[in-house]
């Protein structure tokens, strides 16, 4: 049974209609992705698997139960805009929200002590959240949103504005949430990350789903279209091939546009006649050319 | 209800511990504190704190050439037990004499009388080196009796003339409508008094709390701490929550401000002031304080209420003030009709403000300490006291609901009805 499971979900406000008839379900120990462009309906979205705003139509059941009150305590949330009470200190405002949750306040202390010791900073424990940079007032939100353990964690935009060094560590966080079992729905504008957290994906253009499924089909389903090539001399004539749309000359090589899959072979021919080829390589579409197909075409 | 004893802890932990409330409760200590000595610190300055009795008595010099059976009976009316003055004669203004007790401080001042014409005084005047109310208001009485003496001569005696001049008691009766000569049935003076104070703290507590409630909303709206919060319990557990928390917070402070109060009384050095201002504490009325007590909790949840809604609704600090406006304002009628009223407490206006729920807890509350009010009005004014709080719990848990997940520009009523129908509570 899936932790998570929308069916046709529908929310309208007034004549505009957020999120239109979505349907996806999150496995336990999994991280789901949900993409889309600003204004597509990801945070409708969040806010209705989190039961702060109730769909028109369709269900979300949770390990196959509608919504109670009681999920509250099995949830984690990390807003896209998140705040804490600034003048508060880190370890009473976490624990108070990790009470309110339903833990106990000596569990929640002593998890809250285990996420600061995870995250190396044991000495933010007294700190106010306004004492601490944006990255690390980020990391403190992201502690307020596992600190109880959830069953299903959401998150949206959870690395944003996070240098390269914390992305890292988050991420590693997240995978290390996934494989203890919790279910997380994730949300994001940064493809590569979805590329290496997610199984399956939902992308969102303007409240509709328009691709979907596993991350990995949906990527063999888009055709290649475009081949690396790197050779120590120079290669003439690629534009001249059958099949190939625009060669772009780079450092140590080319990088050549095709409409078809054979012409990739022709270029291959055609670098082998000229001389030697170091490097040769058709390329997966990438995550961030099959969103930018998948929103943009339904723009145009 | 775990919850909610969660959230209630959690405001009033962080609320009672931050600098603008221990600052302003610490101010109206120290007002209160200074206010209440005032008297006592005139007193001190003035050099009359008992212990300088040679200062506090007033010394006349009266020159003799004009009026020496003036002078002599204003000596001898010196004398008297019970005044504390001392009358000295010199013969002239000139006097050296005159002039090194004048410039010791020995004397305030000296009196020179005109040429005596007909039986009483001529004009008299006081030559002081400092305006001296006490010498005056001594030589007002003094010069009274003088001339008496003088015009009654030897006719009547020294204690006639006294008792001439003693105040007559005036008793008061008041009659009833049915003829009767019912006791006295008009409040106490304590009671004024009492109404008066508990009107001000009791204004000044609920917008001072009030305005807490909406900036608190306002602020876990605009820092977006709400969406975790409303996430981890209702919208209904957290808005009652928080405003409990802060009422535990207005008790506090009320508690901290009559105990401030209390133990200015209880100085030794005012209770004096109490009996001089015809105050008798053992006057105080229980149920008064009981009333006041049920009032100022109805109160409070009644404007408590209104404010969450509409720091719910607002999305940054900034636009608070605005939108609390009407609410203020209603805060304002509240207050300002009994306090213009205390004197008047039975007009008609006070009579219908009593049980109109949006200004009826200070207006009834001016009612029953010092105005004429039965039972059932009283009842009745409560019972739709707590009609309408229960009336503004559901219309605010609604609009809480909402709001707090609505950003950007503030939503017209229109727009905040129809999102309101989307929500359950």
């Amino acid at each position: 049974m899936e932790a998570l499971k929308l069916e046709r979900v529908v929310k309208q406000y007034g004549d505009k209609t957020a999120v239109n008839g979505i349907s996806l379900g999150v496995e336990r120990g999994e991280i789901y992705g949900l993409l889309g462009a600003n204004g597509a309906g990801k945070t409708t979205t969040m806010r209705m698997v989190l039961g702060l705003i109730y769909p028109d139509e369709g269900s979300i059941r949770y390990n196959g139960k509608p919504f109670s009150s009681e999920l509250q305590a099995i949830m984690g949330y990390l807003p896209e805009e998140r705040g804490l009470y600034p003048k508060v200190k880190v370890s009473e405002q976490i624990n108070y929200l990790a009470r309110l949750r339903g833990m106990s306040a000596s569990d929640a202390d002593k998890s809250l002590r285990y996420w600061l010791d995870r995250f190396d900073v044991p000495d933010y424990y007294n700190k106010k959240i306004e004492e601490l940079s944006k990255g690390n007032q980020q990391k403190m939100g992201f502690i307020a949103a596992v600190v109880h353990k959830p069953q299903i964690l959401i998150l949206d935009e959870a690395f944003s504005g996070l240098d390269p060094v914390n992305v890292e560590l988050l991420k590693d966080t997240v995978r290390e949430l996934r494989d203890q079992g919790t279910s997380i729905l994730f949300s994001t504008h940064r493809m590569e990350h979805v590329e290496e957290l997610c199984r399956h994906i939902t992308i969102l253009d303007r409240s509709n789903t328009v691709v979907q499924g596993d991350l990995r089909e949906i990527k063999q389903g888009y055709p290649r279209e475009e081949v690396l090539l790197r050779t120590p001399g120079e290669v003439t004539g690629l534009d001249a091939i059958l099949g190939v749309t625009a060669v772009e000359r780079q450092e140590r090589g080319y990088l050549v546009r095709i409409t078809e899959i054979g012409a990739a072979q022709r270029i291959l021919k055609a670098a082998l006649e000229q001389g030697e080829v170091e490097h040769f390589e058709i390329k997966e579409p990438t995550l961030n050319q099959i969103f930018i197909r998948a929103v943009g075409e339904s723009h145009e | 209800m775990n919850k909610m004893g969660t959230i209630i802890g959690f405001t009033f932990k962080n609320k009672a511990r931050t600098k603008s409330f221990l600052i302003t409760t610490l101010i109206m200590v120290v007002l209160l504190s200074i206010g209440m000595n005032i008297p006592y610190f005139i007193k001190v300055f003035k050099g009359e704190d008992g212990n300088g009795a040679q200062s506090s008595a007033v010394h006349i010099a009266v020159i003799a050439e004009n009026g020496s059976a003036a002078a002599q009976l204003l000596q001898a009316y010196a004398k008297q037990p019970g005044v504390d003055a001392t009358v000295t004669p010199y013969p002239a203004a000139d006097d050296a004499g005159l002039k090194q007790a004048l410039s010791d401080g020995k004397v305030d001042g000296y009196l020179t009388f005109t040429e005596q014409s007909g039986a009483g005084l001529g004009s008299v005047v006081f030559h002081m080196a400092d305006d001296s109310a006490k010498a005056k208001s001594f030589l007002q009485s003094a010069l009274q009796q003088v001339n008496a003496q003088l015009i009654a001569g030897d006719r009547l005696t020294p204690q006639q003339i006294a008792a001439m001049n003693a105040p007559v008691p005036l008793g008061t009766e008041k009659i009833t409508a049915d003829g009767e000569a019912a006791q006295d049935k008009s409040h106490p003076l304590i009671n004024y008094v009492i109404v008066y104070i508990l009107l001000i703290l009791f204004f000044m507590s609920i917008m001072m709390t009030g305005n807490m409630i909406a900036a608190e909303v306002t602020s876990e709206k605009s820092s977006r701490i709400m969406e975790i919060l409303i996430t981890s319990a209702s919208p209904l557990a957290q808005m009652f929550g928080k405003v409990i928390g802060i009422f535990l917070v207005g008790l506090l402070q009320i508690a901290i401000i009559a105990a401030a109060i209390a133990a200015n009384l209880m100085l030794p050095h005012n209770s004096g002031v109490l009996k001089d201002f015809n105050l008798d504490l053992g006057q105080l009325s229980v149920s008064l304080l009981l009333y006041g007590i049920v009032l100022y909790i109805l109160g409070y949840f009644m404007f408590a209420l209104m404010y969450a809604a509409v720091g719910s609704i607002v999305s940054r600090t900034e636009d608070l003030g605005q939108a609390a406006m009407p609410v203020m304002m209603l805060g304002f009628v509240n207050f300002y009709v009994p306090l213009f009223s205390i004197s008047t407490p039975n007009t008609l206006l006070i009579k219908v403000t009593s049980f109109i729920p949006f200004t009826s807890p200070l207006s009834m509350l001016l009612r029953i300490g010092v105005g004429d009010v039965a039972a059932w009005e009283i009842i009745l004014s409560l019972l739709l006291l707590l009609v309408t709080i229960f009336g503004l719990g559901w219309l605010a848990a609604k609009i809480y609901r909402t709001g707090v997940l609505m950003y950007g520009k503030r939503p017209s009523i229109k727009e905040l009805r129809k999102a309101m129908k989307a929500y359950k509570i």
